[in-house]
């Protein structure tokens, strides 16, 4: 028995480090209800302490690395300042006076810019609450278009922010560690994110393809989406923020598993490949200055003020409207309440709005019995003893009197009458 | 020309280096396969991790040298993506202990084999994984065939400049 393990040890090392990682593996798929399978979404604790350990070992080296390549870009850029350092510094010198000569005119400009500035900066502030960081390493994969960030839970950082740079939407959050973050880039086959064409409205998935290009999948043929269309997100997937720019539509190809269908190949508006700082979305609720905070809270004090100031003018007119001797006779019966209700009550806040009151109709007038019957005598057109029953309503008894039917060139009166 | 021959494996000499070249040489490689990407953009068509396994078992002679430290560098190169943990690390298993096979019974000093068994077994890795993610997870992943052929000249161009350099790291006796 000694003799098979020492002959067939390479084998069986192979064999049980393969077994365990098969192993390791079948535990972290799950067949869904569609009948396939799929990832975890979340990883387990064990996966994610391995993800966890990896992290930690790489993350320090990768900053170092990153601190090295801005420290060298940084002392490159301060060597090529400094040549012609002198020549540059006489010129400095003959343009500092031409500059105080100009410097009266350029006064106001500077302050319009000033102005100009301001209004950026508002512009700015109003934008979600967001938190930069520093891109500092990939996945080092092309199957997975993974990169990892300088900051981690020590930031506040959550899974499921949105990653954005200033040119668009980059991805999201999907693992924090204490110190660096995992961000899932929009052109991953994995990502998912809600958008819509700028133009056409028509919303769809965002995801990546096998070349590293965001895609929108199963979008049905449509003539009207065109190269050069802008994407925007739709804002719907509970991540990224409604309107942000997502890319342009590079070219629309045919889906090729469904004839129907097509797939928009989406250049993205955020420079994937080589993204240097980012910014997270750590709240997808407007961020509003202090200023404009305390200008929304006198808004809402004036709004509730004049309210109050409505709701007393109503309440006086109702007064003054029972003071005033009225027309009618006040003991009598109220026939229609809804009619009589006076016009400021109908629309008092916090009560039902009143149902739309019946036109009231003029009291019938009483028309005396005819004495001689001639043509121009109102008469019914049919069962004259019926409508005219005194128990009708009185709306209803007055249209025939008022309105007798006359044919033309006939005569009104009924041959009976005669 | 005796390199399959029973010989030259019986004369083949395995070769010892520093422990730091041991564990620095593979974390450096890690290293750089996460933060070269980030810096080359989309043109970081090679797998340093891959290379260093190919070299180590190469060099030692020893399956088992070359399957541990396969599925180390394959599982730690899994944990940095969103994937299952596990699928770089049994192609790389593959690779390392196949490696350390041939490193038995082939000229490994010659670099123009070195270079071919590079871009095999790097096109070997791909396949596995493709193999481990569509048939056996049965997940659903576009794959561009010509991107796996570029990493592995990629890997090959790698292993032509850093094999003579490792190689002057050896312990000589």
């Amino acid at each position: 028995m000694e003799s098979f393990f020492v002959r067939y040890r390479n084998l069986l090392v192979l064999l049980a480090v393969l077994l365990a990682q098969i192993i390791g593996l079948a535990m972290q798929v799950r067949h869904t209800d569609s009948g396939r399978n799929a990832l975890d979404s979340r990883d387990t604790a064990g996966v994610r302490l391995i993800r966890l350990w990896a992290n930690e070992l790489v993350t320090p080296p990768e900053q170092f690395f990153h601190a090295t390549k801005l420290g060298a870009i940084g002392l490159w850029q301060s060597y090529i300042d400094l040549r012609h350092v002198r020549e540059q510094n006489q010129d400095l010198q003959k343009a500092m006076d031409r500059i105080r000569l100009e410097q009266a005119s350029l006064l106001e400009d500077a302050k319009q810019g000033q102005r100009l500035q301001a209004l950026m900066d508002f512009q700015e502030k109003y934008a979600y609450k967001t938190l930069a960081a520093q891109a500092i390493g990939s996945s080092g994969s092309d199957h997975s278009r993974i990169f990892y960030i300088n900051k981690g839970q020590n930031y506040g950082l959550q899974p499921d922010m949105a990653v954005i740079s200033a040119d668009g939407i980059v991805g999201k959050v999907r693992e924090v560690y204490p110190r660096s973050a995992q961000v899932l880039a929009i052109n991953d086959q994995t990502s998912g994110a809600g958008v819509i064409l700028e133009t056409t409205r028509t919303r769809g998935i965002l995801r990546g393809n096998a070349n590293g290009q965001p895609q929108i999948e199963g979008i049905l043929a449509d003539q009207r989406i065109q190269p050069g269309e802008r994407v925007l997100t739709a804002g719907g997937d509970q991540i990224f923020p409604r309107g942000l720019p997502v890319g342009v539509v590079e070219k629309v190809v045919r889906d090729p598993d469904r004839d129907a269908f097509i797939d928009v190949i989406i250049k993205p508006a955020a420079h994937l490949n080589q993204l240097d700082e980012v910014l997270v979305i750590t709240s997808i609720q407007p961020r509003f200055p202090a200023d404009q905070l305390q200008d929304m809270a006198t808004s809402e004090s004036e709004k509730g003020a004049e309210a109050a100031a409505i709701q007393v003018q109503k309440k006086e007119s109702e007064i003054r409207a029972e003071r005033l001797p009225g027309l009618n006779n006040p003991n009598a019966p109220a026939a229609n309440p809804a009619a009589t209700t006076a016009p400021g009550q109908a629309g008092k806040p916090g009560q039902a709005p009143a149902a739309p009151a019946a036109v009231t109709p003029a009291p019938a007038p009483h028309l005396l019995p005819t004495q001689h019957i001639d043509r121009f005598t109102p008469t019914p057109k049919v069962k004259p003893q019926k409508d005219q029953d005194s128990s009708a309503p009185a709306g209803k008894a007055t249209k025939p009197a008022t309105k007798p039917e006359v044919k033309p060139h006939q005569p009104a009166i009924p041959r009976e009458t005669f | 020309m005796d390199v399959l021959g029973t010989n030259y494996r019986r004369n083949l000499g395995i070769r010892h280096y520093p422990l730091l070249v041991y564990a620095l040489v593979p974390l450096v490689a890690l290293v750089l396969q996460a933060w070269l990407p980030r810096v080359l953009g989309g043109y970081a068509w090679f797998d340093l991790p891959l290379v260093v396994t190919v070299y180590f078992a190469l060099v030692r002679r020893n399956p088992i040298h070359g399957t541990l430290l396969g599925a180390g560098l394959g599982i730690f190169e899994d944990a940095l993506t969103q994937h299952a943990i596990g699928v770089n690390g049994v192609a790389k298993t593959v690779v390392g202990f196949l490696a350390g096979s041939v490193g038995v019974r082939i000229d490994v000093e010659d670099h123009t084999i070195r270079l071919i068994l590079t871009f095999l077994l790097s096109l070997l890795s791909s396949a596995i994984y493709v193999f481990i993610f569509r048939i056996l997870l049965g997940l659903d992943e576009q794959w561009s065939w010509l991107a796996e052929l570029l990493r592995a000249v990629g890997n090959s161009l790698i292993a032509m400049v850093l094999f003579p350099l490792l190689d002057r790291t050896q312990i000589k006796d």
